[in-house]
Order: C-alpha cells, then structure tokens, then sequence
C-alpha cells in the first residue's frame, strides 16, 4: 500500500512541476484553496486562497485576533481545516499530517524551549526525535549555533537566556533536520531590536540557500523585511502582494499636516468623505485619502488656513493595509477631561524630575544613575530591550520599588517622601491589561472609579468622559472576556484615565491592534497631553516611537541618550546611517558598548599598572 | 515505534525532572510528610477516654472499682461528682467522654453476691470511639465482678497478623496505595499539561515523534521515580514505623511496580483531556487521590459498605493494592492470593494507556 501512494505521490508532483510554474520558475511550497477553520462554530478563518513559493520570506500580517496563528497551524498540519484544503510541499495536510510534521521547522510563537535543559540539550532532544547520526547533529548544531552566535554558551540553561538569545536557540532547534519550509508564528514577541537584526540575518541566508520562510507578526515595520505578505483581517486575506508594490499602490494618497490646531484639523478631516484614515503623530497629523494625488480645494483651503502646511509622505504598509481593510472612521476629536472636583491638584501638575536615580538588585544596577526632566503634557517614549531598566524606573516612580539612592519628583511631590500622595495622581495601563473579563464594561468602569476615590456626581462626570472620548457608548453591557484586543484596551485606557491623572504610564499600549486602533488610541492620548497630562509610554516597538515628542534611550540601566527622533539622529556620527527609529537605536547601543568596553580595558590597564 | 526517539523522550524528562527541585519534592518529600501526617494523625486506637465519676457509694468497694479504670491506660479520671445534675453540663462542655456512675449499696450488694449496678453514661456524638470506649469499661466492669465472685472463667484471647493490634501498623501499611495513588498521577500529569501552557507542546505536534512514542517517554521515566517513591516510603514504614514485613520482598515489587504504572497512567489519561495546569491538579485530585481515602479501605473498611458502593470501589485501582500491600506485607501472603488483584490492576494499566493512546491527538484542536 505504502508503495502505491509513493509512487502516486510522485505522478502527482510531476504534474504539479510541469502544470503550474511560477512566474519567475519557483514552484509553489504551500497551497491553500478556501481554507476555513471554525472554533465553536464561530468562523475564525475562511476563504483562504494562497499560494507561497519556493525561496521567499512570506509575511502574514494582521492584528491579533485576525486568525495568523490558526493559519499557521493548519499549514503546519497540527491543526485539521473545517473547509477547504491545503498542501504543503505537495502533501495534503490532513491525510499527510505525519509526513509534514516530519519535514517542516515550525516555531510556535512565545518560548517553547525547555529551560531545565542546556543549549546543548536542547539541539540534542531535537536531533534525536528526528533521527539524526551524532557527527551529522554535531556538526550542525556547530554551525548554527555559531551563526546566532550561542556556540559559547552550550551548557547554559535555556531559562537562562534572555529573549533573543532563547527565540534564535528555538530557531536552532527548528533547523536540525535543514527543513526546506519553516513557519515561525510571531517570530519577533519579546525579542530586542538588536537580535531582532540577527534573526533578519540568519532569515536571509536561509531563504538564499532556496528555504521557504512563512513568518506571522502584529507589526508593519516587521513585515517590511519579507519579500511578499498577505494581510489578514477579520479572519480574511484582504490582498497578497510585494512588500515594494503595496508601497507603490498607496503613494500620492498619503500627506503630513503640520498644523497648530490639531483639534480642528482633525474634525475637518473626519467629516470629509474622501478622508480614510487619520494618524496623529508627535509633531504632526498624517492623513491617507481615497483619491491619488489630488486634495480637494474645500478640504486644503480649510486645512491650511491657520498657517497650515501638507506635503505629500511616504506610505508605509500600516497604510496598504487601512487602504485594503477599508479603514476604520475616526470618531469626532476628543473632548478635554471635564476637570473633575479632586481632593488636590499636584504643585506642578504632570512634571516628572529624577536626579541620579539607582535601583540595585544586590549585584545588578537595575537604574545606574538615571537623571531626567519631562514637562508636563509631554508624550515621552522610554525605548529599551528587556531587562534594559525600564520597568524598574515605571516601579520606581509609582512607588512599588525603593531607591537604592538618588530622588525623584512628580509634580513637585518627592516619590521617596509621600508616595502615597501620589498614588491618586497616577495612572497606568499595562501591556496586559488589567481588567476583570467576568465583569462588563460598565462594571469595570464603576469598580476603577471606586478604587480611585471618585464619588457620586464626579463618579459619573468621570466616567460618561471616559466612556465618551474612548467609544465605549456602545458596548457598556458587554463582557470583556468577549471583546476584542482592541476594545479592551480602549477600556483599559478608559479605566486608567478616569481620575484624571497628572501622569499616565502605558506599557506597550498597541502592541497588536489593528492600524485604526491603533490611530483612535493616539488620537486621544495626544488630547489628553495637550490638556497637561504626562504621558510616559514604554515601549520596544519602534512604531510606537513616531507618537512621542522625545525618546529615552535605556540601556544596561543607563540612560544613553535623550532628545526628539530627529535630533538623536543628527547627533550621531557623521560616518553612522539611521534611516530609521530602529537604526538609531542601535547605533546608540553600539556606541555605548563600545565605550562601555574601552573603561573596562582602561581599568585593567591601571590594574596591571603598578605591577609592571 | 522507534527506540531512538522514545529514548530522546526519556533523556529529556529524566533531564528536567533531575534538575526541577517541585518535582523532586512532590516525588520524594511530600509523601514522606503525607506517611507522618497520616500514619500519626489517623489513630483508630482509644486512649486516655476523660472520665467523670460519681461516686454515692463512698466504700472501699466502690474505690476499687474506680481504681481499676484509672489504672488502665483507656481512661484518665478529669472528674468526680456530687450529683447527676452536674453530669449533663460536665459532658455538654466536652469535660468527659465517659461517667461511671456508682448507685449508694453497690459495697453492701458486692459483698452478699448478688448483682450490684452501676452505670456507664457514653458521649455517644462520635460513635466509633463510643463503642470502643465503652467496650473497655463494660471489660473492666465485668472483670472486676469476676474478681470479686472468684469465678474460674478465663477467656484467652489470641490477635493474628497485628499482634498488638496497633492501628498504626494497619493505617501506615494501608496509606502506600494511597501515597501512589496521590502523587504519580499528578506529577505525570503535570509534566504534560505543562507542555501544553508553555506551547512547547506545539514544537512536539510538528515533529516526528508518534503519540506512542511520546507518551511512553514520559510514563517510563515518571514510572521510574515513582517506584523509588514507593520503595521510600515502604522503606519508612518498616524502619521508622516498625511495620512488620513478613512476605516475599520480590512479590511487592511486583505488585508494586504494576500499581505505580497504573497510577501514573491514570495521571497521563488525565493529561490527555485537560488543557491547564489547574484543572489538572483538581482532577488529579478528584479521580486519584480522593477515592483512594475513601474507597480504597485503607481506613474504612469495604465490607462495611453499602453494596452499590462496593461495586463502585472496583474502579479505583487503589482498593486491589492495598489488599495485596497488606497481604504481602502483613499475611505474607503468595501468588495464589495475589493473581486475581494482580491481573485486575494489570488490565487497568494497559486499558488506561491504551485510552490515553487514542485520545491524545498531534493536534492543537
């Protein structure tokens, strides 16, 4: 029987070879024809036509929610489709699961290593299951790990290792057997910008070597790296194409506003019809049209009124895909905070000062020295990999975590003095938010405004604010656990500004949301800084950036530098490029490593020193 | 099934549960702290009964009679009486268990030969100490009437396999079953359902190792630590609780081995149908460990049940061990007593991974 379908298994791919070459004669790796998948009968992905190709970098993007780990999973074949079919590597994923799981490198997003176990164990246990002779393993987990440059560190643990090290070990892991197609699901969660890089690299060499990489990711300037994407939304391919033809298709119909009332741009543009998506940056207000090359008279006469001034901009994909997903309609400015009565107001309102701040963990400096001014009503973006500082400078300054020496104020109030004080005058909304999922909107809303000492009449001007300058009207009565990542963190948002805090604090607040929400949600946080609110957002998504006036540079615990995007990179040397947020990033990282590197052998010169 | 990649399994369990110390603990320390807590906590022994008395008699006689309670070990006087009125609120406040109640005459009764009453008041709110305790005090009551009649009748009496008939012997040789049955299944379970939070399952799902192949990895090794769990605490029993051993050493780890594989298949059955590592505890908990106390009749005995519930017992593996724990350990007893159990919990063990075997899918949904 074996033979039969082996020898069947050929016939077919011969035909598939001779009947359906590509345009450029690389034969397709992955085929899905109407692919569906439900989970309790709810329609998770459908109608899922694609074809991907040999030697490509493939890019599924979409927000979360829109069915990218689904698809890899049924490409995978761990996961049986409800409709449709599809092939991989021509085998069909539901009688040729076995064969497939045995061929392919498929990487499911998060850690999966396992951390009792060293780098060494870890490429071991994943040779073994796939058979291979000891010199063959040996030697391969040589070069692998040489490439991502582990081979130092065999006999580490693999909880030991910080993110990028255990996403590029996971990669290793997947790469024993040379698998000619490999699905990474969310390759780059938790991973720093600086091995981000070497993941790009190992990616590249291997689609040069004629491997097949499909890759899922929340984030456009991720996708900027592949050679084709699709874009999911809603369970749905809403168009395939070159990373380079998407930018094309959306060029002419994207312009930058440089303007001194923001609020009035922007509710001229929401009523107009030929308007399709809004972004409210730090300095200025992007806006993407329906039509090409044209502004309407009515809409530029009334942009520019006020000494306003549009150029045309480069598109990015996030406009590719407001432009194929239809977009999103932007609701009316939003209003102010309605000044609730508070028991007090801060000195100085939303102004952050720290003087060399330090936070030891025994041997580690957490914050080396950290000293820094924010105004109030300033969007600050604090960027740094994981472990850089960050979190511990956000608990420090909520007053979770003490200081090991140094000060710091926030609207004039020492946090070291009365951090209780302070705790009324803060908010903050973590990259998970904290919501109660068994609780409705409403319930949610009542129960933050009760945590923050809001009473009566306040209670409800606070919260019908909230609700109507986060959209919420609609959605009250539901439950969170049934609303999307976008909804709930609007609600978190909701839920974290009620009381009108003088400083907010986000944690990687759109880190997975769809383009329009992401828009809505920076919309309203440049209101809320406009009104005087500090709004101190920490990230390592570089997208994210765009929104703040100036960054902070965290790294090793220091602050390595501080300043608006364009003004970092113009104080770099002449003989650095940064083109992008990301680039200067890591310039600034190499900088201070190297000068990090240059004290420690000018320490160990003055040690030998005496002795010579 | 190929042996190079069952083996890749089980280096790699064996790996992690070396170096995971809550695994260690649950494998080796915990049920050394459930043999104390139990095997001192559960104590069907009567000892030190409170006792009150009243005493209207007032004679050498009566004394006599109320020495002979003190001096046994059964019962400790905490109380005597002026009148019956304080006996009500004695026993309401849990002063005494027991009132001997000694009528005025019982002296003038005793020495003419005729039969003198007293009275013997019980607590009755738990009854099995109750009756023991009452048994004790009819026995001394009784023997001292013998004593004073000279009467010639001598009951010897005789105990089989727990000489001294102490409980401890009984409940320790009892709790193994119910040790086995409450740790190997939940760290097996556990070390699945851990895969699957961590997604690390998923890595398994597309590879090309076989649901088999998988499964018996991680039974062998779990199999394995839990067999030294049991040869820990078997080892405890003897030296530290002194329980007797008078069977063959090589039918226990026959038996012994059998019942740990059929625990930790159970714990992999588990695994098999839940997603998180909570619900995995609690079913561990409810399917295992729970019916183990309950229906395995390593306290309460299974002939005293109800018949339905005896059917019921049958379903849980733990009842045949601790039968043939006993046996060996206590009767000494041979495979002639021992197949029918063996081969039932035998039968067990190959249904359940069988079940786990086809249940289990390389599948995320």
């Amino acid at each position: 029987m074996n033979k039969v379908t082996s020898i069947e298994r050929a016939v077919e791919s011969l035909q598939v070879d001779g009947t359906s070459p590509h345009e450029d004669g690389r034969k397709p790796i992955i085929e899905a024809h109407n692919l569906g998948r439900a989970f309790n009968e709810k329609m998770v992905l459908r109608e899922v036509d694609l074809t991907i190709y040999e030697a490509e970098i493939f890019g599924l993007l979409g927000p979360d929610g829109a069915g990218k780990t689904t698809l890899m999973q049924l490409m995978a074949a761990i996961l049986d489709p409800s409709e449709g079919h599809c092939t991989v590597m021509e085998h069909n994923t539901v009688k040729d699961d076995y064969w497939i799981n045995s061929h392919i490198g498929y990487m499911f997003q998060g850690f999966t290593l396992y951390d009792k176990l060293s780098i060494a164990e870890n490429m071991e246990f994943s040779a073994d299951i796939r058979g291979l002779p000891k010199e063959v393993y040996l030697e391969r987990q040589e070069r692998l790990l040489k490439m991502a440059g582990l081979y130092r560190f065999l006999d580490r643990a693999a909880g030991n290792l910080s993110g990028g090290m255990r996403k590029k070990l996971s990669l290793c892991t997947n790469l024993m057997h040379e698998p000619r197609l490999l699905l990474l699901d969310e390759l780059s969660l938790g991973v720093d910008p600086a091995s981000r890089h070497e993941l790009w690299a190992m990616l590249n060499t291997f689609r040069d070597d004629g491997v097949t990489v499909v890759m899922s990711t929340p984030y456009m300037d991720e996708a900027e790296h592949c050679d084709r994407i699709a874009f999911l939304h809603e369970g749905e391919i809403i168009g395939v194409d070159k990373v380079e033809n998407l930018h094309t298709r959306c060029e002419g119909h994207v312009y930058e506003l440089h303007t001194k009332d923001r609020g009035g741009a922007h509710n001229r543009l929401v009523e107009h019809p030929d308007v399709l998506s809004i972004r409210h940056l730090a300095e200025s207000v992007h806006f993407q049209l329906h039509t090409a090359n044209h502004i309407e008279a009515g809409l530029k006469a009334g942009l520019t009124e006020n000494g306003g001034r549009i150029d045309p901009v480069q598109p990015t994909l996030d406009d590719a895909y407001t432009m194929l997903s239809g977009g999103e309609k932007s609701s009316a400015y939003a209003e102010s905070p309605p000044k609730i009565h508070l028991p007090e107001r801060l000195p100085e309102g939303g102004l952050i000062r720290t003087k060399d701040m330090r936070v030891e963990f025994g041997d580690f400096v957490a914050n080396n020295n950290v000293t820094l001014e924010i105004k109030a009503g300033e969007v600050f973006g604090f960027l740094g990999a994981n472990g850089a500082g960050k979190t511990t400078f956000i608990r420090s300054l909520c007053g979770l975590q003490k200081l090991t020496s140094g000060d710091a104020w926030i609207g004039g109030v020492s946090i070291i003095d009365d951090p209780k004080r302070l705790r009324n005058h803060i908010g903050y909304m973590s990259q998970r938010f904290s919501l109660y999922p068994d609780l409705t909107v409403a319930e949610n809303l009542s129960f933050f405004a009760g945590v923050y000492g809001l009473e009566k009449g306040d209670k409800q001007k606070a919260m019908d604010w909230a609700v109507s300058v986060t959209d919420l009207s609609g959605v009250m009565n539901h439950l969170v656990a049934d609303m999307s990542g976008a909804l709930s963190q609007r609600l978190a948002l909701a839920c974290a500004i009620m009381h009108e805090p003088a400083v907010i604090f986000l944690d990687e607040p759109t880190s997975g949301v769809s383009p329009a929400a992401r828009y809505k949600f920076w919309q309203l946080i440049q209101t809320l800084a406009e009104s005087g609110t500090t709004i101190f957002v920490t990230t390592h998504y570089m997208e994210e950036a765009n929104y703040c006036h100036r960054l902070g540079l965290m790294h090793q615990g220091r602050l390595i530098g501080i300043g608006p995007a364009d003004e970092l990179i113009a104080a770099l040397p002449a003989d650095v490029e940064a083109e992008s947020i990301e680039d200067m990033f890591l310039a600034y990282i190499k900088i201070e490593d190297a000068r990090l590197e240059e004290e420690r052998q000018k320490v160990n010169i003055d040690k030998a020193g005496p002795s010579t | 099934m190929k042996l190079h990649r069952l083996y890749a399994v089980m280096r790699k369990e064996t790996r992690e549960i070396i170096r995971d110390h809550v695994t260690l603990s649950t494998a080796f320390l915990f049920p050394i702290v459930m043999l104390f807590m139990f095997g001192y906590a559960i104590s069907l022994e009567v000892e030190d009964v409170s006792l009150g008395v009243l005493d209207q008699d007032q004679t050498p006689s009566s004394a006599n009679l109320i020495d002979e309670f003190t001096e046994s070990a059964y019962f400790k006087l905490v109380r005597n009486y002026e009148s019956e009125v304080q006996i009500h609120k004695s026993m309401e406040v849990n002063e005494v268990k027991l009132v001997l109640v000694i009528p005025p005459g019982f002296n003038a009764l005793a020495g003419r030969k005729e039969n003198p009453e007293v009275q013997l008041l019980i607590d009755g709110t738990y009854s099995a100490t109750a009756l023991v305790a009452l048994n004790y005090g009819m026995t001394i009551v009784s023997k001292f009437k013998e004593e004073q009649d000279n009467s010639l009748i001598d009951v010897q009496t005789r105990i089989w396999y727990n000489p001294s008939l102490r409980s401890l012997i009984y409940v320790v040789s009892g709790l193994y079953a119910v040790i086995i049955a409450a740790f190997p299944p939940l760290l097996t379970t556990l070390a699945i359902v851990r895969e699957k939070e961590s997604g690390s399952i998923q890595q398994i799902y597309a590879s090309p190792l076989t649901v088999p192949e998988f499964l018996l990895g991680k039974l062998i090794p779990y199999g394995f630590i839990s067999s030294l769990q049991l040869v820990s605490i078997v080892a405890l029993g003897y030296y530290w609780f002194g329980v007797p051993f008078n069977g063959s050493l090589g039918y226990l780890a026959i038996a012994g081995g059998i019942y740990v594989f059929c625990n930790v298949g159970i714990g992999l059955l588990i695994s098999t149908i839940t997603n998180s590592q909570l619900l995995a505890v609690l079913l561990a908990l409810v399917v295992t460990m729970m019916p183990s106390i309950l229906f395995s009749g390593f306290v309460f005995p299974i002939y005293a049940m109800a018949e339905p519930v005896q059917a019921y017992t049958h379903l849980f593996p733990g009842r045949f061990f601790v039968d043939v724990s006993r046996g060996i350990i206590l009767k000494g007893a041979g495979p002639a007593e021992m197949i029918r159990p063996l081969s039932f919990m035998l039968a067990y063990t190959l249904a359940v991974f069988f079940a786990a075997v086809v249940i289990f899918k390389k599948k995320v949904a």
